[in-house]
């Protein structure tokens, strides 16, 4: 057993009775992690992202933080005009004084995960969806998650405000942390939510292993942001997991800015007639960074329809990685998935691989995918110089268009406005580039 | 103040210009005409700078510089203005942000202060009544879902506000219905002055009855065959490029 997994096994040795929940279906999801251990390159699903480095890492489940030091945290990376109520978690604790749930509306349920499991049947909630055999990392996440946040919306209930999780991770120098975010959405018929789960942090290496599960039933909307702005020495790995009913629609918004190694999966099975997903995707990768984007949407019932469009702007020598697949199975029928994956590469020495993947046992489908890896269009790049724009401002520009197009499916302006700024703030000349948002 | 010389230009090994000479002064306004393929739109690129032309041997000399050597943005900032023939939509890069970055580099090549945003809108507000555009184009991405009628409309509008010493209309006409061609025609006549010079690029004359020429030019097999005064636009309109092929000989 390499030094990560002895870490992990003392923690729960320690730590396993202050855990909230269920202890019996965290050991079982802590023995099968350690029996499997990480990925590796030698797996199809992994063959271009390496978790090697953290082998020899020695984890530590994170103490909790002075609630200055959190509170200052939040106050560097929250995003700060959001309406709406806002659970806030540093290193994995939930931090009260900075979340607010004043003003509620009635039918939508709002939870700390650690305040609820126990009770009634939140732990019935957990690794609903997740497939658990494919996305292991998420077992570790069973085992070991701290806190998390439960949202929940009864019948009909509609909700406009965006609901903000903050998942801070502040890393340490004394140990690598393991700070393992959990989220459960529930829709029940009919009923609308919009959540906004932003990961970012700072300081020293840590890993971040996050799993969201979304069960959305018949007739219900569930809008999803996940927005990655770690620090460039964390490691994260999350998964996101949908199940969608008749007549059920989840639009997911995945973007990454930050990060050293990056892994996200996004698994949304369309179980009946109806059903509708959209995954938009922004990675924008610098330094040495690596993102590795896994998306699969199984169509399981006729007139499922699901289109996905990531974006990712490659700089320095970084890497990205993007495996879209669809599934569509055998009856059914009439269905419509569309996918594309187009990526900008700023050097010559960063890399993408793109795979989009169909498997479809259906005959009356529509399905289309298409991948593009390239530079700035030259006649864009010339009618720009053509109005006395210089070369640098005119790719700068460009640049930013091609990732302002996935950011201005946004629908909330202020974290759009945030977005886009941090994507120019990482193009050369930012400063003159601003003058044209 | 341009002066073409003996142009030869070829691109992906192709000759496409063999000879051009070409001489306009202040004030004037020329269309080229010429059949399809003989190099008219290649004459209004590489005028404008774009990179891919191999400029194989001649000169141009644009208000006594040699223009050839300047890069793009340079050119522009001269004064040179080329209306695209099929002008680039960019979505994500606001036209307003756009056309009033492009003044500023060009009033800061002059020496001039930059706008104010106030100052600015002023100029933009007149020139937009002059194209009959509604304020609520402003606020959309360059060209974006525009139609063709739009985009063109766009380009005499940034034309309008840049103020060239010359412009260069590649096939401004195509693409437009009759209403359209008027709102453009007349912006290009109300551009017209002593100190600008206009190169219309058209295969057809009809743009010609709108914004009458001083000179007509024929274009074929990349040099100029044959230069006239108006009239000439209408043999050829009515006999076609066959005729004059024919009568030069080539």
């Amino acid at each position: 057993m390499n030094a990560m997994l002895e870490s992990l096994r003392e923690h729960w040795r320690d730590q396993a009775a202050a855990l909230p929940g269920d202890t019996a279906r965290r050991e079982r999801a802590l023995e099968a992690f350690l029996a499997e251990g990480l990925p590796t390159t030698a797996e199809e699903d992994w063959k271009y992202t390496s978790l090697a480095h953290l082998e020899q890492a020695r984890l530590t489940l994170p103490g909790p933080v002075t609630l200055a030091r959190a509170m200052a945290a939040v106050e560097r990376h929250g995003v700060p005009d959001l309406e709406g109520p806002r659970l806030v978690f540093v290193n994995g604790q939930l931090i009260p004084p900075a979340c607010r749930l004043e003003g509620r509306v009635p039918g939508l349920t709002i939870e700390s995960l650690a305040q609820v499991l126990g009770e009634h049947d939140a732990d019935e909630a957990l690794d609903r969806v997740v497939d658990l055999d494919r996305y292991r990392l998420a077992r570790l996440n069973t085992a070991l998650f701290q806190d998390g946040a439960r949202v929940r919306a009864t019948k009909g209930v509609i909700t406009d405000a965006p609901i903000y999780l903050l998942f801070l991770t502040l890393g340490d120098a004394e140990a690598m942390q393991l700070v393992q975010p959990r989220v459960l959405i529930e829709t029940a018929e009919g009923a609308s939510v919009t959540v906004i789960e932003h990961h970012c942090g700072e300081g020293e290496a840590a890993v971040i292993n996050a799993v969201t599960e979304i069960v959305a039933q018949p007739g219900s909307r569930v809008t999803h942001y996940r927005i990655q702005e770690h620090a460039d020495t964390h490691a994260q790995v999350a998964s996101l997991n949908a199940r969608l009913d008749r007549d059920a629609a989840l639009v997911c918004h995945n973007i990454d800015l930050g990060g050293a190694v990056v892994r996200n999966d996004v698994h949304v099975r369309l179980i009946a007639p109806g059903a509708d997903v959209e995954l938009n995707g922004l990675y924008f990768t610098r330094g040495t960074s690596h993102v590795d984007n896994h998306t699969r949407v199984d169509h399981l019932a006729p007139h499922t329809s699901s289109r996905e469009d990531y974006r990712g702007v490659l700089a320095g020598r970084s890497r990205a990685v993007f495996n879209g697949k669809v599934l569509v199975a055998e009856d059914a029928q009439k269905i419509e998935a569309h996918q594309s994956n187009n990526n900008l590469l700023l050097s010559h020495e960063c890399e993408i691989d793109t795979k989009p993947e169909l498997e479809i046992y259906a005959d009356d489908v529509k399905c289309s995918h298409g991948a593009t890896v390239g530079q700035l269009d030259a006649t864009a790049l010339f009618y720009l110089r053509s109005r006395g724009l210089d070369e640098d401002t005119a790719r700068g520009l460009l640049t930013f268009a091609f990732a302002e197009e996935v950011i201005a499916r946004l629908g909330i302006a202020p974290l759009a406005e945030r977005l886009s700024s941090t994507v120019i703030g990482h193009l050369p000349d930012s400063d003159r580039l601003r003058a044209f948002t | 103040m341009l002066k073409i010389k003996d142009l030869h230009a070829r691109i992906d090994g192709k000759d496409i210009l063999k000879g051009l000479s070409l001489e306009i002064s202040a004030g004037e306004v020329h269309a080229i005409m010429g059949p399809n393929g003989a190099g008219k739109s290649t004459l209004a690129q590489v005028l404008a700078g774009r990179e891919g032309y191999e400029i194989v041997s001649g000169s141009v000399e644009f208000c006594g510089r040699d223009l050839l050597a300047l890069a793009p943005e340079e050119r522009a900032r001269e004064g040179v203005f080329l209306a695209f023939q099929y002008p680039v939509e960019i979505p994500g890069v606001n036209n307003v942000y756009l056309l009033k970055a492009a003044l500023n580099a060009i009033r800061k090549h002059r020496g001039e202060d930059e706008l104010d945003a106030y100052a600015f809108m002023k100029i933009i507000r007149e020139k937009m009544q002059l194209m009959q555009m509604d304020a609520s184009f402003l606020n959309r991405g360059v060209n974006e879902g525009f139609s063709g009628g739009e985009k063109k409309r766009n380009e005499i509008l940034q034309m309008a506000v840049l103020e060239p010493k010359l412009a260069l209309l590649d096939e401004t006409d195509s693409g437009l219905d009759i209403d359209a061609m008027k709102v453009v025609a007349d912006g290009v006549n109300s551009l017209r002055s002593p100190e600008r010079a206009i190169i219309m690029v058209t295969h057809y004359q009809r743009l010609l009855d709108h914004i009458v020429p001083d000179v007509v030019h024929v274009l074929a097999d990349g040099r100029i065959v044959k230069s006239g005064d108006r009239s000439l636009a209408l043999e050829l309109e009515a006999h076609g490029y066959e005729w004059l092929q024919q009568a030069v000989g080539t």
